[in-house]
């Protein structure tokens, strides 16, 4: 637990609940929001059309229960919606129908939020359950996993979402800033809103376990799952959120201009802005200094552009400087048209350039070349070097203003957390548990992350044989917060070094998580 | 990297609750809490239909509780289950052996070494049936196949050279009984049964003196 609410009144919490055409599981994931150890709730269970529930709402005679219900489906983010219209508390968070809280999840997460004043936002961790639906509907448990609990990053945030939505909880007012879910998206709504979060605040996470998701494994009838499957609308879905730009001021986010020179507007142009809009997830705006009569040709319906009418004869650096004048960013990225753009083609310098503690420097972009220059930085930085230096190029101006310009070096680019993750992962895939057991311990030492990392680590070390490590890593791990996994591959060092009796206990520890004797077996027996 | 989930999340554990079972079924054997392991290993076998382990595990639990034709037919499901499953025919040799059907347990015992050469139960097992029935010659080879991977195995050792002095072969006798006699000096049974392997040698060496 993070520590004891300070208040003595309790802030109202709303607990969200979209539902849909899931009668068999509704009743135990409303149980398990009914029977929190924190009691100023407000449930909002928003029938999204489907089946009626009126039945098994009222079974609860809860007033905490709002129940609105529609008998028209119009889809979650507009159901989601409608109840955030009808929040009254503090902080909202969200409960899906076939999902299950533990009773401590709302108190551990408003204590977290009431005792970290500066975030707005925070999660919490989860089992993924992998099930089996039986063939009476019934689900059997065939594994629970923490699988996703990684300490708030902001990039990876950008890129893709690293927290779940049934484990968020953020202050109500946060929406002011952020809007509501945006309708005109049917998967990644969760990411959609909280990628907008990021724009406002950090993200507090709580290393607990306060909840459970369930996955059935094979063809499952989900309807995020079954919207999946469509790689075009997925995509599309992506790329929208990708280029949503909340309104300003951002407390939390440098936003970027990008300056895209070209002579003319030409099919490179085109190819370069479709680049730029395919392969760039930080947030950003394009600016286009063009012809009057080129600009009146631009398709528009690209999101994030702008364009800078400039005179014809105007040479690149003039045309650079007419753009500087319009951009509203914090960060400044001049790119000329044809430069190569794949993934992180901007990203990694830009995350160099927002880490770093060096005054007045720069960074070329990494398929910069002689020819086609391209260079990321502080827009302050650009503004004085070309009103000292309009004479000179861009390269010379930043240059003699003192502006450092240099590559970015490996230790300065995002995502390393990963990508040395993928490779532990791909060394233990290739048979070698020793050395990927070494890498996910240094990972744990180095890259926070330690509840995510130290099950992998005594997992590989167990494999590799070497099991004092193994078992010294799992106990560790069980020590602060056990899981399934840890338990089993503690109990496995256990029954190797013939210590059958304390593999038994670990191992009868981790059957109670899998059979939800804390919890979700005894909302099964209650009402299913 | 590409805008997906499978960079975030990890790859589908679909067998966690059913190793868990398996390991506390064994765990509970071992310590001797038969009924407890038995719920687990059924358990398990309704998380995993198609699984031979479970039977295994019911089947070792009836043959201690010497209820020998529940243990065969746990055994017969394993392998059913899974054709190579060596346990389950290592079940099966158990089940004949204490049937006193030496020739089956003698088959079932060499279809589990085919599977798995290091089983030293059945390896054991084999032996013991092979003093019964007197065929050692296929004993022998599984005791070498044994030992090429535990050679510092001086039980197993100490077996392959009385087989060896068995078949009049003295020689491979005697090195074996060196070379456990290297390791552990004081090993009366070795050193008794050298004593042995060198009468016999002496004996030969004169006989074929005499003859030459």
């Amino acid at each position: 637990m993070e520590g004891p609410c300070k208040e003595n009144v309790e802030p109202l919490v709303s607990v969200l609940m979209p539902t849909y055409n899931r009668r068999r599981f509704l009743p135990v994931a409303l149980a398990s929001a009914i029977d929190q150890d924190y009691s100023n709730l407000e449930i909002i269970v928003i029938r999204d059309g489907g089946e009626d529930i009126s039945d098994i709402v009222n079974l609860f005679r809860d007033e905490r229960i709002v129940f609105i219900n529609r008998q028209e489906n119009r889809g979650k983010p507009f159901t989601l919606n409608e109840g955030l219209r009808r929040a009254r508390g503090k902080y909202i968070c969200y409960l899906d129908d076939d999902d299950v809280f533990y009773p401590h999840h709302v108190s551990t997460l408003v204590n977290a939020l009431e005792t970290q004043v500066d975030y707005q936002a925070a999660y919490s961790d989860l089992y993924r359950v992998y099930c089996r639906i039986e063939q009476d509907g019934s689900r059997k448990v065939l594994s629970k996993v923490v699988d996703v609990s990684r300490d708030f990053d902001r990039f990876v945030m950008l890129y893709f979402n690293h927290t779940l939505h049934v484990s968020l909880m953020h202050r109500r007012n946060l929406l002011e800033k952020t809007g509501f879910y945006n309708e005109n998206i049917n998967i990644l709504i969760d990411w959609d809103l909280m990628r907008r979060m990021v724009f406002f605040t950090d993200f507090y996470h709580v290393h607990e376990i306060t909840g459970e998701f369930y996955t059935p494994v094979g063809d499952c009838d989900r309807v995020s799952v079954q919207k999946r499957k469509d790689k075009n609308a997925y995509l599309k879905n992506a790329m929208t959120i990708r280029t949503t730009r909340p309104a300003k001021p951002w407390t939390k986010l440098e936003d970027v201009s990008i300056i895209l020179a070209a002579d003319c507007l030409n099919e490179q142009v085109g190819k370069t802005l479709g680049s730029i809009w395919a392969s760039t997830f930080y947030p950003y705006k394009v600016y286009l200094p063009l012809q009057q009569a080129d600009l009146d040709r631009l398709d528009t319906g690209m999101p994030g552009m702008a364009g800078v009418a400039v005179d014809g004869q105007s040479s690149v650096s003039q045309r650079i400087d007419a753009a500087l004048r319009q951009c509203d960013g914090d960060i400044v990225a001049v790119v000329p048209a044809g430069f190569e753009i794949d993934e992180f083609w901007l990203e990694d310098s830009l995350y160099a350039l927002i880490n770093s503690s060096v005054e007045h420097e720069g960074f070329e972009l990494e398929a910069s070349t002689a020819e086609h220059w391209a260079v990321v930085v502080k827009k302050e930085d650009i503004l004085s070097a070309r009103r000292r230096f309009a004479e000179l190029s861009l390269r010379d101006s930043l240059v003699t203003a003192g502006v450092g310009i240099r590559r970015v070096r490996s230790e300065d680019i995002p995502f390393q957390f990963d990508e040395l993750l993928c490779q532990a992962k791909a060394t233990g895939q290739c048979g070698d548990w020793a050395k990927a057991g070494e890498m996910f311990e240094y990972i744990a030492e180095n890259y926070q992350n330690k509840f995510y990392i130290y099950p992998k680590a005594a997992e590989a070390f167990y494999e590799a044989g070497m099991y004092e490590k193994a078992g010294e890593i799992s106990n560790r791990a069980n020590a602060e917060r056990p899981t399934v996994e840890t338990l089993l591959t503690e109990a496995r060092v256990k029954r190797e070094k013939k210590e059958f009796n304390s593999a038994v206990k670990l191992l009868e520890k981790a059957e109670q998580v899998l059979e939800g004797t804390n919890c979700y077996g005894y909302y099964t027996r209650q009402y299913c | 990297m590409d805008i997906t989930q499978d960079n975030i999340v990890e790859q589908e554990n679909t067998t966690q609750h059913y190793e868990v079972l398996i390991e506390l079924g064994d765990c509970y054997t071992s310590v001797g809490d038969y009924k407890q392991a038995q719920q687990c290993y059924e358990k398990a076998t309704s998380l995993s239909p198609d699984a031979a382990e479970p039977y295994v595990g019911l089947g070792v639990l009836a043959l201690q509780e010497n209820r020998l034709e529940d243990s065969e037919i746990a055994f017969r499901v394993a392998c059913r289950l899974d054709a190579k499953c060596s346990k389950g025919y290592g079940g099966l040799a158990m089940v004949a052996q204490q049937k006193a059907d030496y020739d089956r347990a003698f088959e079932m015992y060499l279809k589990c070494l085919e599977l798995d050469t290091d089983n030293l139960i059945a390896l054991l097992g084999l032996f013991q049936v092979s003093c019964q029935t007197g065929s050692f010659s296929k004993v022998i080879h599984y005791l070498e196949l044994y030992l090429d991977m535990h050679p510092g195995d001086s039980a197993v050792k100490f077996s392959l050279a009385a087989l060896y002095l068995r078949d009049g072969r003295f020689v491979e006798s005697k090195k074996a009984l060196v070379d456990i006699l290297t390791l552990e000096p004081s090993n009366k049974e070795a050193g008794n049964l050298l004593e042995e392997v060198e009468h016999n040698l002496a004996q030969t060496r004169q006989a074929g003196v005499q003859i030459g």
